[in-house]
């Protein structure tokens, strides 16, 4: 609302996503690459193997021209990218870590110049000597990372930041340290899987059979390593922000899967190769590339996808309200944009106040200032295809929006406008699929009730309230979901017909049988 | 429509350092990476200028090939120096820097694609400049032609993160960021002073690498120092018409910044004037005598001083354009004073690494523009 936003049409997130994991996959392979540079090249030094020695030094060429030209632009990309799509955490990031970031610049010169002249130096510079700039490469490369993990996890727990503004809290946050072990195994594991690549295009079968052996030695355990600290980095995380990737919040929860399931089959691939070293081709080694590629960005999905409806945890929301106002916001916090309204605090709106023949028209900017940081209207989590298939008519797409942060675990941030901007945003909406109460009323198997009005908050398990604690007596049970408000106050008024009701109850019922409750109770005490 | 209060609030987070210091770092690093850009747009430009040559083909291929081969440094040079001053127009102009950038988004986004094509095709003609000379040619004009096009989207946005009063119109007729800035008086005098710099500064990179050559190679060494001193000359002076164009296309309250309403604007001024006469006449005192040391001391020293001039009056007529929307004084400053000190320490450090790095390499003696020894280990030359 400070800011203007760009509306992209296929979803600003999804530009960001693409920027943000080709950079990571190229960066963490920058720092692992670089220590596996100067190990093999000692190794063959110390084995007198010249034929090593030569491919390590077309590999420098393919290690500067992956890292050193499409790493450092797409790490630019990401600080572009994230300034033009969430300015508003940018610049507090920028301005919370400025001496961090400006150290990180200081190894990132040193790690580009290191690279550069361990590149030109192969033919140039005694062995030791060689071998001293790629260690100075390491290091400096590993420091970057060192840097970097301290603000991108701070976003994720931001810790005890958001209490005092200290900059090492916020650096030093809860998942600081697994996250720096966890990335660590990611880089050598990645230094195993792109020198498979070089390696695969050698003509000298013994030769690549030594490379893909030696490169194995550094995927093989890293990627074994990988889920113990997996696990070490996810029980740093706060349970309940763990959560949304445990079934709560669709999208994490998918992308988790695809993480550990990829991690598997990158881990199989990675055994495969030392069946036939010598045969490997040019294909099988994209495709580890590939599907690590795959487990990385499915990785990143997840952790950026968590720390929802929070871009900085505690912080600051997705759409770039924050949490608590603070001396300086700028009238952007929550509780005062709840206030004063969306339209009336906003810059960047050309409508700043609703009448009859303007609503659409107020609805489409109230959409563009607080939902189009992360949705879109039909592509990427676009609203439209939601809307129609949960089958939502006018009167339930006003009613979710003023829960909408109740929705996957709190996934969302709270809807921050006056009923009057609600009711404009619903209409608009409604106007991109419309639904007609009649076909939203046409539900009525108990099945699809619950999935098109209650899923969104509740799940199928002995734990989630719902199932805990409706009525047994199924006419009581219907009809106290008759007003959902009476059974708590934060429902959302959801409006069911007595046929709908009584097949809800009874599905619901249905479930129930196979649910061990008190097993249930005992696991949450 | 309420457009006169489009700037976005300042976030609540403070300056985690003086003003001043913040400044002079933006200012500082931003002088060394227009350095290292000149000397790789400009250099580009000036291996391209070499396939003019009329003179002696032979030489010219040389010429082209020796700069090609720079080119992959300066370019990572280049971006390494901008970051930190992309840094710091973050921390001081961010509501300007971001808003602008977003009503050009998608121009602005394109930098990184023009940039990666530009970079892999300097990569391509380093290495194949020395056999197929027409496509590495070829390829030489798309990556410079890309790359001045980087610099003319830098120029829109800069001009526009300084005019918050065009800002509502753009924004409110789309949102999709597909806006320029070309209504700007100023956008092309201020965008070709940038580019006639570069090809000057592209021509005193010719200088250096006669003056590299001096010992060993001297015919050849004269004909880099004639080709780049001229380059030089000319370029510098086409700067004083392109340079009074811009200053005559500044709204009058900012051109008299420069012609005595403000003493420090008229003093770096004059810097800029009489530094870039100084630098043509000894420059082309240097090429008649074929004094290097003057071509190759002198004149990158009277320019070094004129870049930092201009680095500074770029800097006031910034702050010049956004006055009315920016008063920097009511910035709350809370100095981080560990992390501040660790960075000083770290730089430093940083600084000496670097040099060492280049010393060790045998930059300062002459070894590494020697002919290579022995292969490293006995691996296989490509």
């Amino acid at each position: 609302m400070n800011y203007p936003v760009w509306d992209v049409s296929f979803g600003a997130g999804l530009l960001i996503a693409m920027v943000a994991t080709l950079h990571v996959f190229v960066s963490h392979f920058a720092v692992g690459g670089g220590l596996f540079l100067v190990l093999t090249e000692h190794r063959a030094r110390r084995r007198g193997d010249t034929e090593l020695l030569a491919w390590l030094k077309r590999h420098t060429r393919f290690f500067v021209l992956v890292t050193v030209v499409f790493g450092a632009i797409s790490g630019v990309g990401i600080w572009f990218t994230i300034g033009l799509i969430s300015p508003t955490a940018t610049s507090d990031l920028i301005h919370i870590f400025v001496w961090g970031w400006a150290i990180e610049w200081i190894f990132f010169c040193l790690e580009i110049a290191s690279a550069l002249l361990y590149y030109y130096g192969w033919d140039k510079l005694s062995p030791a000597r060689h071998m001293e700039f790629g260690w100075i490469y390491f290091i400096s490369s590993y420091l970057s990372l060192v840097i970097i993990n301290g603000i991108i996890t701070f976003m994720l727990t931001s810790g005890a930041w958001p209490e005092n503004h200290n900059f090492w809290r916020g650096f030093f946050n809860p998942t600081y340290l697994p996250s720096l072990v966890f990335r660590t195994a990611i880089c050598l594991a990645l230094a195993g899987v792109y020198a498979l690549i070089t390696a695969s295009v050698q003509k000298d079968k013994a030769l690549r059979a030594r490379i893909v052996r030696w490169s194995a030695l550094w995927t093989i355990p890293s990627l074994a390593v990988l889920p113990a600290c997996g696990w070490w980095y996810i029980r740093s995380i706060p349970p309940y922000v763990w959560q949304n990737a445990r079934g709560m919040m669709p999208t994490a929860s998918r992308f988790a899967g695809f993480a550990w399931v990829l991690l598997i089959v990158v881990f199989v691939l990675a055994l495969l190769t030392l069946v036939r070293p010598a045969k490997i081709h040019l294909a099988f080694s994209l495709l580890v590339a590939v599907v690590a590629f795959g487990a990385m960005a499915s990785f990143e999905f997840v952790r950026e996808s968590i720390r929802l409806p929070y871009v900085i945890s505690n912080y600051l929301y997705a759409n770039s309200l924050y949490a608590a106002t603070i001396p300086g916001d700028g009238g952007f916090s929550l509780a005062e944009v709840q206030a004063a309204g969306i339209l009336p605090s906003a810059k960047w709106v050309s409508i700043h106040s609703i009448t009859p023949t303007n609503q659409l028209a107020a609805g489409q900017q109230i959409f563009r200032v607080s939902c189009e940081s992360c949705h879109t209207e039909n592509s990427y989590r676009g609203l439209a295809p939601a809307i129609v298939q949960h089958q939502w008519d006018l009167a339930k797409i006003t009613v979710l929006i003023g829960g909408i942060n109740f929705m996957h675990n709190g996934v969302m941030p709270p809807f921050a406008g006056s009923s009057e901007e609600r009711a404009a945003l619903a209409a608009y909406l409604h106007s991109l699929a419309p639904v007609s109460t009649q076909a939203t009323e046409s539900i009525t198997d108990g099945k699809a009730v619950f999935q098109h009005n209650c899923m969104m908050c509740h799940e199928v398990s002995a734990t989630d309230p719902l199932f805990v604690n409706l009525d047994k007596d199924p006419k009581t049970a219907a009809d106290s979901l008759k007003d959902l408000t009476t059974i708590f106050p934060l429902m959302p008024d959801l409006k069911l017909t007595a046929e709908q009701r009584t097949n809800l109850v009874g599905w619901i019922n249905t479930q129930r049988r196979g649910m061990n409750f008190s097993a249930a109770a005992q696991g949450g005490n | 429509m309420l457009q006169t209060n489009l700037v976005p609030s300042l976030d609540p987070n403070p300056l985690p350092a003086p003003y001043w210091l913040l400044k002079a770092l933006l200012i500082a690093t931003f002088t060394f990476h227009i350095v290292a850009m000149n000397l790789m747009l400009g250099g580009g430009v000036v291996a391209l200028l070499t396939r003019w040559r009329a003179k002696d083909r032979e030489v010219s291929k040389r010429m082209f090939h020796d700069i090609a081969k720079k080119i992959p440094i300066l370019l990572p040079a280049t971006i390494s120096l901008g970051i930190a001053p992309l840094l710091f127009v973050q921390v001081l102009y961010g509501q300007f820097f971001y808003t602008s950038s977003i009503l050009m988004a998608w121009p602005w986004f394109l930098v990184l694609v023009l940039l990666t094509v530009a970079y892999y095709g300097f990569y391509y003609v380093s290495y194949e400049s020395g056999q197929d000379t027409r496509r590495a040619g070829a390829v030489m004009y798309l990556s410079v032609l890309l790359v001045f096009l980087i610099g003319f989207l830098f120029t829109n946005n800069i001009t526009l993160s300084q005019t918050p009063a065009r800002w509502g119109a753009k924004y409110f007729a789309s949102a999709g960021g597909w806006h320029l800035n070309l209504s700007e008086p100023t956008l092309i005098p201020r965008y070709l002073h940038f580019f006639v710099a570069a090809v000057a500064v592209g021509g005193l990179l010719l200088v250096f690498m006669a003056w590299a050559n001096w010992k060993r190679d001297r015919v050849y060494a004269g004909q880099l120092l004639s080709f780049g001193g001229k380059t030089f000359l000319y370029a510098t002076m086409t700067q004083f018409v392109v340079g009074i164009v811009f200053l005559f296309t500044l709204p009058l309250d900012k051109r008299m910044l420069f012609m005595g309403s403000d003493p420090v604007a008229t003093g770096l001024f004059l810097v800029g004037v009489v530094g870039g006469l100084a630098s043509i006449f000894l420059m082309s005192h240097a090429v008649q005598q074929e004094n290097i040391r003057l071509a190759g001391i002198g004149v990158p020293a009277i320019t070094a001083c004129v870049i930092v001039a201009m680095s500074i009056m770029r800097d006031i007529l910034r702050d010049a354009y956004l006055k009315p929307y920016y008063d920097p004084s009511k910035i709350p400053v809370q100095t981080q004073t560990s992390v501040l000190a660790l960075f000083l320490g770290l730089f430093v450090c940083g600084v000496v690494v670097w040099v060492v790095m280049l010393w060790r390499y045998g930059m300062f003696d002459g070894k590494a523009a020697a002919a290579p020894k022995s292969p490293a280990g006995g691996a296989q030359p490509e």
